[in-house]
């Protein structure tokens, strides 16, 4: 009995709307729209916070940088033997890694010497990124200028196939040898020194142990670098959204406008409906089913497309405004994900706001008296 | 019986646009007869017709219904008896268009939330009895001026009401549809069902019809009331 | 402040919402003062149709309600890393002294948005309007606990600065630290899986009574009230380590993470039921006399013992099956 009610009217429901399809269309495709765009921006930054934690997961809980006069500096290996004396540091392990600028294809990339299974000297592995504005495939040569200009000739081990491509993409691994050999740095000294800590409660203890060991020292935390992370593209995307407000307003207006500005024949239905037997609430149903058929039809359509937008077309249309930094990797897939709190958010952003626009209007037009068709 | 005791209607009461539609009217009107309001415009009919049809609440005075005290009825309730006791006619059929005429005369019984499939055939099975079941899918705008107001009839009747108001049916129709319009309420009050019409139209009010006619001006019924 | 979307659809979900429920009180304030069921006058119908708008409005209000509750506790979880200590959404909720409060209210409100409802449609069935007093009370009674938990949302997060050093859930839950979560643990785990199924047990006979023989409404209503809160330290006492399957972890929302299979939902989703529909045995129970209800309110209150009763039992269920069938074992913790 209710359900065959509540399918009665949603039949008669759908089948006004798309009676009207002039007006119902443009406020579908706005409300679309304003999806599309907030949808694309929670996913992509949210996308990216997600590539960060990835690499963060099994970055060190500790990082030790060496600076002189605030400016970075390579750090004597030596250091890290008495580090390693700390109460609650496992284990310290020098890094080595750094950048490498292609001026032929005005790049840059990544090197990196991996802890474990390093390829030999004289061959690299490549990241995806690399590999194709190169064309070169594993096992094929390539040559890179070091730090004295003179190009060296290595042989592609294979090529880097992760999970978070936006971190391998531009990446380089090579031996240690071929590394200090490219970049010219000391024997006795390396990029910078890794940590890793078993309690978390004592991260704080030990990096102000460290500072005053070696006050010229920077102790980076893995947390702070997540937290700082988050706190900037959490920033951008609200922000973000704080602009577009702007147009959701606009959208809410429209959206008004469109609730209150019944036409004549609508009313005049709606009368009829009403005369003929329909109770306010069997018309209050009907707008409900309404807006639900809106909505629902922009809300998936608006995720679809940023869906795509996001995961398959990279963001195309707002990368730059939201990456914020300079040079980014040629090119990048970011991992496809969807999840409770970002459609939620979506919805109370985008169908609610609508729903509570549509709610007085459209018991003012349910409201309209029986007997008015007959006068 | 549908009683009316001292009814008036105000509207817009207390602005400088008040407009007393009704005044201390009182009414009975038998059940299987035909009664006819007779008037002219603005004299109240059209009101009277709505509150009896449980379409609006007198803003004073009592109405029953067989019995049943329905004044002071919450809206949902009248509605239900609207529902179930009346089918309405209006002036310009009320038709609405870009939709089947199937659909048209099944829209009164929607929200009663009656199966889909005997709705259907119940539907189908009143628009055959005139002789509209091939126009079934044809939509309201490519109906011709009678298959529209015989739609507008089906329609009224699919409830199966007891009662059936019309208000000005002839209004906008020629001699010939008009008179087609009065052999079928002819048939349907041969099958006991009562029929209220407001007219200012001779073909009805003069018509045989008619059990009762009464004439009503300025909200008030001038002639052929029972009340007290 | 931290700028995130998240909090920025709460934020703004909360202010229309209040809005709108401030809009309908003032109408509720003429409906107690004006309403004249016995009379024809314009303002009179004007106010039975305000009636739809308000029930509308209360309706979406419960839908948006339950879904900002999930919303809220999943952002404070995506957030916790942004301090130093929190781990989860226990951790960012103790940040400041108002997370908690607007989890409450949050709570709170739906379930009176919930009851109201019911009051409503009970309303609808009579005909003479005979809740009108009661419902339009209840909802004066809603409004400042709706409008409290904007402002104490608000406040919270307005408050919320990363890095604050916070208790994250094993701090919090942790035998030694003080407070009422604590004290919560500080209740036996085998003492408080009995009570939970006594609790169960009663309220079901109780259901059952109410079924059979129409007695007993307040009764029922209690013990159903009792196992919402009995059910909620449960999950923080027992319940919940049977699902993380880890002795120490009494955290009550990490069950609605991806990693549990989002278990917590059906659970939290099955008790927020459970306690609007036996609690809304009680809020009809004064009115059982009302001549127009007289047969109205029984046939609900059976309808609404039923779904509570099937409710607390599908719950318990769910549950008991992870109990035995869980690889985790509560002796000796």
């Amino acid at each position: 009995m209710v359900i065959e009610r509540h399918l009665h009217i949603l039949d008669f429901t759908l089948s006004s709307l798309l009676r009207r399809k002039g007006k119902n269309g443009a406020l579908l495709l706005v409300y679309t729209l304003i999806v599309f765009i907030l949808a694309s921006v929670l996913f992509f930054t949210h996308a990216l916070k997600r590539e960060a934690a990835l690499v963060l997961k099994d970055a060190p809980e500790i990082v030790v940088q060496h600076t002189l006069t605030g400016r970075y500096q390579p750090i004597p290996v030596a250091w890290g033997d008495r580090i390693g004396k700390i109460n609650g540091v496992i284990s310290v392990r020098p890094r080595l890694w750094g950048y490498h600028y292609d001026t032929l294809l005005m790049a840059n990339y990544t090197l990196m010497v991996p802890a474990e299974n390093p390829p030999g000297p004289g061959s690299i592995d490549l990241g995806s990124g690399i590999s194709r504005t190169h064309g070169a495939n594993s096992g094929d040569m390539i040559a890179f200028a070091g730090h004295d200009g003179v190009p060296r000739m290595f042989t592609i081990r294979k090529i880097l196939d992760s999970e978070s491509q936006l971190l391998t993409s531009d990446l380089i691994l090579l031996s240690e040898k071929d590394y200090r050999d490219f970049s010219g740095i000391a024997a006795d000294q390396a990029t910078d020194l890794t940590l890793r800590v078993r309690n978390p409660r004592e991260y704080a203890t030990i990096a102000e142990k460290i500072t005053r060991m070696y006050p010229d020292t920077r102790p980076i935390m893995r947390s702070e670098i997540l937290r700082t992370y988050d706190a900037v593209f959490g920033w951008r995307s609200g922000l973000m959204i704080v602009i577009l407000s702007a147009a959701a307003l606009a959208f809410i207006i429209f959206a008004w406008d469109k609730a209150t500005g019944l036409s004549a024949e609508e009313r005049k239905e709606i009368g009829i409906l009403k005369a003929i037997g329909w109770e306010t609430s069997d018309i209050l149903m009907m707008k409900f089913w309404e807006g639900t058929a809106i909505s629902l039809t922009a809300f998936l359509l608006g995720v679809i497309l940023a869906h795509v937008h996001v995961f398959s077309t990279s963001s195309a249309l707002f990368a730059p405004v939201l990456k914020g930094w300079s040079t980014l990797y040629p090119s990048f897939r970011l991992t496809p994900f969807i999840d409770f709190g970002q459609v939620a958010t979506l919805f109370f952003l985008t169908v609610v706001p609508y729903t509570i626009t549509t709610i007085v209007p459209s018991w003012r037009a349910a409201t309209i008296e029986p007997d008015a068709v007959m006068r | 019986m549908i009683s009316v005791r001292d009814i008036s209607k105000v509207f817009n009461a207390g602005r400088p646009n008040e407009f007393t539609a009704l005044r201390r009217l009182s009414l009975d009107v038998q059940m299987h007869e035909t009664t006819i309001l007779k008037g002219p415009s603005g004299s109240g009919k059209t009101t009277l017709l709505g509150l009896m049809g449980c379409m609006a609440r007198p803003s004073t005075g009592r109405i029953s219904l067989n019995n049943r005290e329905i004044t002071s009825l919450p809206e949902r309730f009248l509605t239900e008896i609207r529902r179930s006791t009346f089918g309405f006619i209006f002036q310009q059929f009320n038709l609405i268009k870009g939709i089947s005429a199937l659909e048209n005369v099944m829209f009164p019984a929607y929200p009663t939330g009656e199966k889909f499939s005997t709705l259907h055939k119940r539907a189908l099975a009143t628009l055959e009895m005139f002789n509209l079941d091939k126009r079934a899918d044809a939509k309201i705008e490519w109906l011709s001026g009678g298959e529209a107001q015989r739609v507008a009839i089906a329609r009224a009747l699919i409830n199966n009401p007891m009662v059936i108001i019309a208000d000005e049916p002839t209004a906008h129709l020629d001699t010939k549809l008009s008179q087609e319009f009065m052999d079928i309420m002819r048939d349907l009050k041969a099958r006991g069902t009562t029929i209220i019409l407001a007219s200012h139209d001779p073909i009805v009010y003069d018509s045989d019809l008619a059990d009762r006619v009464v004439e009503m001006r300025d909200g008030q019924v001038v002639h052929g009331g029972t009340g007290p | 402040m931290i700028l995130d979307p998240s909090i920025l659809a709460l934020l703004v979900s909360s202010v229309l919402i209040s809005l709108m429920t401030l809009y309908a009180c003032g109408y509720g304030v003429q409906i107690l003062r004006r309403w004249d069921i016995a009379s024809g006058s314009e303002l009179q119908l004007a106010l039975e149709r305000r009636t739809y708008l308000i029930s509308t409005i209360v309706s979406y209000f419960l839908a948006f309600q339950l879904v900002s509750l999930f919303l809220l506790i999943q952002t404070v979880d995506s957030i916790c890393h942004l301090f130093v200590g929190a781990m989860c959404a226990v951790g960012t909720l103790t940040v400041n002294s108002f997370g908690y409060p607007t989890l409450l209210l949050k709570v709170a409100t739906f379930i009176l948005a919930g009851l109201w409802l019911i009051l409503n449609y009970a309303d609808n069935k009579g005909y003479d309007y005979p809740l009108i007093r009661a419902k339009y009370l209840l909802l004066l009674i809603m409004a400042p606990f709706i409008v409290a938990e904007t402002v104490v949302q608000w406040i919270y997060f307005l408050g919320l600065r990363p890095d604050i050093i916070t208790s994250c859930c094993g701090s919090l839950f942790s035998q030694g630290s003080r407070g009422i979560a604590s004290e919560i643990l500080a209740a036996p785990s085998v003492p408080m899986e009995i009570t939970f199924y006594a609790c169960m047990l009663i309220t079901v006979a109780a259901g059952t009574r109410l079924f059979l023989r129409g007695k007993g409404g307040y009764l029922f209503a209690g013990m159903s009230g009792i196992s919402f809160a009995v059910s909620i330290v449960s999950i923080i006492s027992f319940i919940s380590l049977y699902f993380y399957e880890m002795p120490s972890h009494h955290c009550p929302f990490c069950i609605l993470q991806k990693e549990y299979g989002y278990v917590g939902y059906p659970l939290y989703g099955l008790m927020f039921l459970g306690a609007v529909t036996g609690l809304g045995v009680a809020t009809l129970q004064p009115f059982v006399k009302k001549e127009s209800l007289e047969k109205i309110i029984p046939a609900m209150q059976r309808k609404l013992a039923t779904v509570s009763v099937f409710s607390f039992l599908t719950f318990t269920a769910i549950v008991t099956w992870q109990i035995l069938f869980s690889s985790f074992k509560l002796e000796g913790y």
